[in-house]
Order: C-alpha cells, then structure tokens, then sequence
C-alpha cells in the first residue's frame, strides 16, 4: 500500500502539473486518507498547504514560476508521507522560452545562461549534438521519478499503525527501487518512462529523486547535457556550465534537467556506420549504478531502478 | 562478414520477465560488422584473487585476468589504447557466465556488455568498438553488477589523444605525472555469496551493503598515504594529472588541502575547448570538497608551486543516512608529495 495524490478531474494518479509561467494556478486539496497531509511545492514558498485533517479541504493560489521543473510532496512530517507516495512533478512552460537567435529552450530567457544559449544553438549544427529539441513534440519530453521503498513502512500503513518520522529516518532500509513507480522490465516497457526516436531528435529528461537515497543514475550509449539542477526547496535554476555525463548524482530532492541527444553512439567504428548486421531500435539502459537500486526483494538484479532508452535508426524517415 | 544469429539474444529473441532478469540469454556469438581492429585486448573472468588487507586479513575478489600478460590483479589490468583506434576485447568466460562493459564508451548494443539489451557471455566474444574520444573510462562485469563488481571485476581503461600520454585530451593539457585515484569500499559479507545469488528470487539481502574496508586503487587505507600506487610524488613546476573513478558503492567527498584543484574532464569529456563553447573547467580552492557517486569519473588537474606534503581525504559516505561508513571509519588519505 502506498499513498498518492489523485487528479480529482481525470483521476490520474500522481498527475503532472503543467502550468505556464505567470499564470494563477490554484491547487485544491481534499483529504480523503486517514492522516494528516499537505501541499508543498519545491522552490515556490508561497505554494503550500499546511496539513489538513482527514476529508479536510484547502487551497492555495500562486503565480507559476519560471520554466522548470518542480517537485510537489507533503511535507508533514517529511519526509515520511513523500517517500510512501504523497509526490508528484510539475512542470512550468516559459513565456519566452526562447533564446536571443530565437532557438526554444526549456528556461526563460531571463534566466539563460550564455553557455546555455549556445549549447541550445549548436543543437543540429554537428555529429555530436545533430538535431534541435523541439518543445512541441511530447516523445521529446520525459519525466524520471526516483523512489525507494521500505516494505515494512507499507505493511505499516496499510495496519494503520503510526510512523513515526524518528524511526523512519534512522532504520530506512529500502528492498524496492523505483522509476516512476516501476521498476525493471516494467520500467524499461513503460511509455512514459523509456525516451524513444531517431538520430537527431533530442530528449529532455526532467529528473526527480522523492526517495531517501542518493542515487547515481547512468545512462549507456549517448552521454547526457546537465541543463538545470537545484535541490531541496531552491528555486529551479539553469546551469551556468553545461556539462556532459555518462553519470549524475540525485541527492533526496534533487531536480536535474538532461538533455539526451539521440547523437551515433559515439565509439561505433566509423566505418561501421550505420551498421549493416546489426537491427534497429539501438536499446541501452539507464540505471542507477549504486547498484544495491538493481534489486528487488534482496536479489533479482536487474529489476530495481532501471529502464532503456531507443534509438529506432540512423536517420529520421521522410515520412515521419 | 561472419553471419550472426540475433534469435538467441536480446536484440531479436522473445524478451520478457525472465529474460530481462533470472534467464538472460547466454553465448558465444561473432562480433557484427567486425573490421579489423587496430589493437586488442584478451581477458579471463572471472579469477580469483586474494588480497591483503592488513592485521593478517585476506579478502577474495573476483578480478578479470589479461590472457597475454598472465597477469592478474585488483583492479583488473589496466587496458590503454589510442584515440581513433579500432578495438576488440576478447572475453573469454572462466565457468559460468559475465560480460564486459565498457563505462563511458559507447559502441552498439551487442558491443555494451549487458544482459537484457544483449546477452552474457557463455564461452568468448569479442566487444569491438572505436574509441573515438580520449578520457578516463573504465571496464566492468555487468552481470549481477550488485555482486560482481563490488567484488572486484573492474579496471581501468585510458584512451590517449592521438600523441599518445601526456596529454589528456588533444587540446590538452598537458601533464608530467598520471596517477590514478580508483576509489572502492569492501563489505566482506559479500565474499561469501555465490555468482548467481538472486537472480531468480531468493532474497540475498543484496540491497543491504555494510562496508568494512575502504580502499584506494586496489590498496587497503591503512597504506594508502605511503603506497607509490596512491601516493603522488612531483616537482614544483611539474603539472600532475590524477584520474579519479569512484568504483565504490558510497557517495565519496574528496577534498584536497592546500593546493587548487581544476576539474578539467568529467565522465571522458573534456570540459571547455573550441569546439564545446557551453562548458569549461572548474576550479575548487585548497581545501573545497567534491562528491562523487558510483562511476563518476574526474581528471583532477594540480600545478605546486611550492614544496610540500599536501594532504587528499576520501570520506566514503552512506547513501541512505549520508554518513561516513562504518561508524566514521570510512576514509581513506593519502599525500601529494612535492620536492623542490
């Protein structure tokens, strides 16, 4: 048993937030567990509910931030009711997106660093970097949600039987990994979790760790572009230095911007290239190399906190 | 070009639950188009080693052996090749079944040593790819990867710019003394499980990970100031590269005194240069700390100036609690030793 916030319209679980930058945003809350529970929103002091009784209703106005990415989670006694579920991710569109030479970016222009305008204007310009991220597609968009689990917590929500913040911060010990709220072949098969397309269409990856342990996120077959990164209650800040990675640290709370390149796999022979034996899709995982996440259950390996990325071909077809 | 049957892998088979995990696919398939390789690199895995940690204990490790050399070693012999150079790995499974996969570099699936996207080694294969991008790499068994590699079958892997060492990258910098920082953290209760542990649902409490030694490039802490595999001797004047690589299973915090540190490659990326306008390198001041997790690798450069014994700390962290493993004890140190 877990908990989660629920999209009262749709009747999504842990819904995505998409908002644009400026505009009013109004979060209703209903309380319908049996604990306390609030609203809190990473970055953004004013978008908080302190805790409400069971059935137990509030709201909250505010201004949505600048393009980013959020973390939005309970925060009574945090960070027990996050970690069991009470999470979400919401994402802020910028008004001006763009940069000086008119090239989208996933920040406001304002808040642009100059590395990061070139980095967004080299984009399709080289072997390494051969496409332009194209906000409008959704398959260019990713959202990655690091979570651990403690089973004995679950088994003692589902009793009834309190938790108390002290215990669960000094005897966590998780036996489940997840991404997204899968893990293993359900993450690596799940829509919405595994970057799909071809050479040249590039992946924003917004990252977010709502669990307990730092994790180490590798990705095999293209290096990622850190973008943006911020933790705890900061707001969402572009980087300065636009570094690549093949692996990145995901303190609790951290938020990471990525973006993957869809470049050629960069150590295939260059004669070699496009391969004639070997078939699309190009399937290479990510997974976190802390590798004690690779487990469920004390084994299992790998079906902890892992998922594949694809490459489909060498080239965008023309009728795409 | 030899014909391969992708039926039996990952690539073209049925992939599903338990082949993603309990029943990956295992063989000895060709290499897809092969070229002729510019160099190449024969091991054995995994091997038995046993190594000295001091007051009279002896650990096992499992380690990769270089089938050419003879040699075998904690880490892995080092592999060191040329930027532009094709290369093939032989791997030739010792009982049982492994992979190699190449951190950082980057070749087609079937090349990238792991299970669910390929398939593990059962007799031999050779991993061919072309490494194109000079840097700090690393080589590792990606089966059971929880147990494998923290029982030790990794090694380093360098690829120079076209010049050859002594340089870092082919813009540079330029450097007189390489020294390598692989830092690593040792849970005994690990000795004594077997290859396959957990793979198919028994509960090997492989989550849990209890450190108890704390080692720096294949040398147990209590050496690590003095052994001239860790320690840095220089000159003033002499520029000093250290590659850094955190193979343990802590979130490492490494501070140098008294001297400035530049990061000037992270994961085998060269950060600034002509053609990267968007990145450039970072400066820490002498006593500023870094951290890093699994796999991440950092070339660390340092320009004395003056004399001096410069203390290095590595605190070896929980990734739950952030605590220093082992009630405190999780730190290794070592000196960077400069002589007029």
């Amino acid at each position: 048993m877990s908990l989660a916030y629920k999209d009262l319209e749709s009747g999504k679980i842990r819904p995505v937030l998409k908002v644009q930058e400026g505009e009013t945003v109004e979060i209703f809350l209903e309380n319908r567990t049996r604990l306390p529970v609030g609203f809190q929103l990473s970055g953004v002091e004013r978008a908080t509910i302190r805790t409400i009784r069971p059935d137990q209703t509030d709201h909250v106005t505010f201004d949505a931030p600048s393009g980013g990415t959020f973390i939005y989670s309970d925060p009574h006694e945090a960070p027990v009711h996050r970690v069991l579920g009470l999470h979400g991710v919401m994402v802020s569109v910028p008004r001006t997106p763009d940069t000086a030479l008119g090239v989208p970016t996933p920040y406001s222009r304002h808040e642009q660093s100059l590395k990061l305008q070139k980095f967004f204007e080299a984009l399709g310009n080289s072997v390494a970097l051969p496409g332009a991220w194209d906000p409008h597609d959704p398959e260019r968009q990713k959202i990655w949600v690091f979570n651990t689990i403690d089973s004995r917590f679950n088994r003692r929500l589902e009793a009834g039987t309190q938790i108390r913040r002290e215990e669960f911060m000094s005897t966590f010990t998780p036996d489940y990994f997840t991404l997204n709220g899968l893990s293993g072949y359900d993450a690596a098969h799940d829509y919405n979790t595994v970057p799909k397309g071809y050479l040249g269409q590039p992946c924003l990856i917004r990252n977010v760790n709502v669990g307990m342990a730092t994790h180490g996120p590798h990705i095999h077959g293209n290096h990622v572009f850190c973008l943006s990164e911020s933790g705890g209650n900061a707001p969402s800040q572009p980087r300065d230095n636009i570094v690549e990675l093949d692996t990145w640290l995901m303190s609790p709370m951290d938020r990471k911007d990525l973006l993957l390149p869809f470049c050629k796999p960069p150590d295939i022979p260059e004669n070699a290239w496009p391969p004639r034996q070997e078939p699309f899709p190009f399937k290479y995982p990510m997974h976190c190399h802390i590798e004690m996440s690779q487990t469920a259950a004390g084994g299992n390996y790998p079906q902890g906190l892992v998922t594949d990325w694809q490459m489909l071909g060498p080239y965008i077809p023309n009728d795409l | 070009m030899a014909k391969v049957d992708f039926t039996e892998t990952s690539v073209s088979g049925d992939l599903n639950f338990d082949t993603f995990g309990c029943n990956v696919y295992d063989g000895s398939p060709s290499t897809p188009d092969r070229r002729r390789p510019d160099r190449r690199f024969e091991r054995q895995g995994a091997k038995g080693i046993k190594v000295n940690m001091g007051r009279g204990e002896e650990l096992e490790f499992w380690t990769f052996k270089d089938r050419k050399s003879g040699r075998t070693t904690f880490p892995a012999p080092m592999m060191r090749a040329t930027a532009g150079e094709i290369i093939h790995i032989n791997l030739k499974a010792n009982k049982n079944t492994h992979t190699i996969h190449m951190h950082g570099i980057e070749p087609t699936p079937f090349n990238d040593g792991v299970g669910h996207t390929s398939f593990e080694v059962g007799g031999e294969y050779t991993y061919q790819f072309q490494a194109n991008r000079p840097g700090t790499y690393f080589y590792h068994c990606h089966k059971n990867t929880v147990l494998h590699f923290e029982m030790g079958m990794y090694g380093l892997l360098i690829i120079d710019p076209s010049g050859g060492p002594g340089r870092l990258f082919e813009e540079g910098p330029a450097y007189d003394v390489e020294a390598f920082w692989v830092v690593d953290d040792v849970d005994p209760r690990y000795r004594g499980i077997n290859h396959s542990a957990g793979l198919c649902g028994e509960d090997a409490q492989l989550n849990i990970f209890k450190p108890k030694h704390f080692m720096v490039t294949g040398i147990p802490s209590r050496r690590t100031k003095r052994n001239r595999k860790v320690k840095i001797s220089a000159r003033v004047g002499q520029t000093i590269l250290a590659r850094f690589v955190n193979a343990s299973y802590s979130r490492v915090r490494t501070t140098v005194y008294g001297l400035t540190t530049e990061i000037v490659g992270i994961d085998s990326r060269q950060l600034g240069g002509r053609h990267r306008p968007w990145c450039s390198p970072m400066l820490l001041e002498p006593g500023e700390s870094f951290d890093t997790v699994t796999a991440q690798r950092r070339d660390l450069i340092f320009r004395p100036t003056e004399p001096g014994r410069y203390k290095v700390v590595f605190e070896f962290r929980d990734w739950i609690t952030g605590e220093i493993q082992d009630g405190g004890r999780g730190i290794a140190e070592t000196v960077i030793e400069v002589t007029p």
